[in-house]
């Protein structure tokens, strides 16, 4: 966690393109939440034209995340994200619906670790966090 | 019903092996939780090469998201989380790193 689900049109976006959103929803959620950047993950799902995904049509934003933060933060974080996305994808922010959702830590282990409560990190899931980047 | 939905990379997880995974989830968890091993649901989701990030580098990550019934005390959803990596690293030989397991109360909308 967090993982951010990418609804697009098939092939709408290079792969460039992918992968800079993927560095940018890193570091808007890094800059606004403090997790380390290892745990955030980034996967685009492609609609073939004429057919729906469970969103309905076209783009839309899925943020999956620990549990625990303010309206205002989770808010703030979907609009950044919309708007980054939007740039690099050359795409109006209107056209990209999108939500957050939550469910508690608790109930996720990664890295070996069950995932602490934001607020709640402790230095070893931090260390652990690292050498699972520096592993990478 | 147990229903897990396993999102995987593409050429990280052989085809050949999901059947004895999923079978391995199901036993684990109706171990844990009840129910009858033949009822529980496994989806799997392969994301194409290219297609996957984690930390805005290409992803081997491999993610097994179940829902089970509500109200499992905390020690023992711990205990099946713990198992499920343990078996998942086993059959795969994935690290912890290259693994993320969640065992979420089902919501009845």
């Amino acid at each position: 966690m967090p993982h951010y689900r990418c609804f697009i049109p098939e092939n709408a976006l290079s792969f460039d393109q992918r992968q800079e959103i993927a560095l940018a929803f890193t570091d808007i959620h890094c800059g606004s939440t403090g997790a380390p950047r290892s745990f955030v993950s980034v996967t685009f799902l492609e609609t073939p034209e004429g057919q729906t995904h469970e969103h309905g049509k076209g783009y839309f934003l899925d943020g999956g995340n620990r549990a625990g933060r303010s309206e205002e933060v989770k808010q703030l974080l979907l609009s950044d994200l919309t708007q980054a996305f939007a740039r690099v994808a050359n795409v109006s922010p209107d056209n990209i619906p999108g939500r957050i959702t939550e469910n508690p830590a608790s109930w996720t282990m990664e890295g070996g670790f069950v995932l602490p409560e934001p607020g709640q990190e402790g230095p070893e899931w931090y260390a652990a966090a690292e050498a699972a980047a520096a592993a990478d | 019903m147990i229903t897990f939905n396993c999102t995987i990379q593409e050429g990280i997880v052989p085809e050949d092996i999901r059947p004895r995974l999923a079978s391995e989830l199901a036993r684990i968890t109706t171990g844990f939780v009840g129910g009858n091993p033949d009822e529980v649901s496994v989806n799997w989701i392969e994301i194409p090469h290219g297609f996957g990030f984690r930390g805005g580098r290409l992803s081997t990550t491999s993610a097994v998201r179940g829902e089970i019934p509500p109200g499992l005390q905390q020690e023992t959803r711990v205990e099946l989380m713990q198992s499920i990596q343990d078996m998942w690293m086993d059959l795969t030989g994935c690290t912890t790193d290259e693994l993320v397991v969640s065992a979420r109360d089902r919501r009845d909308n």
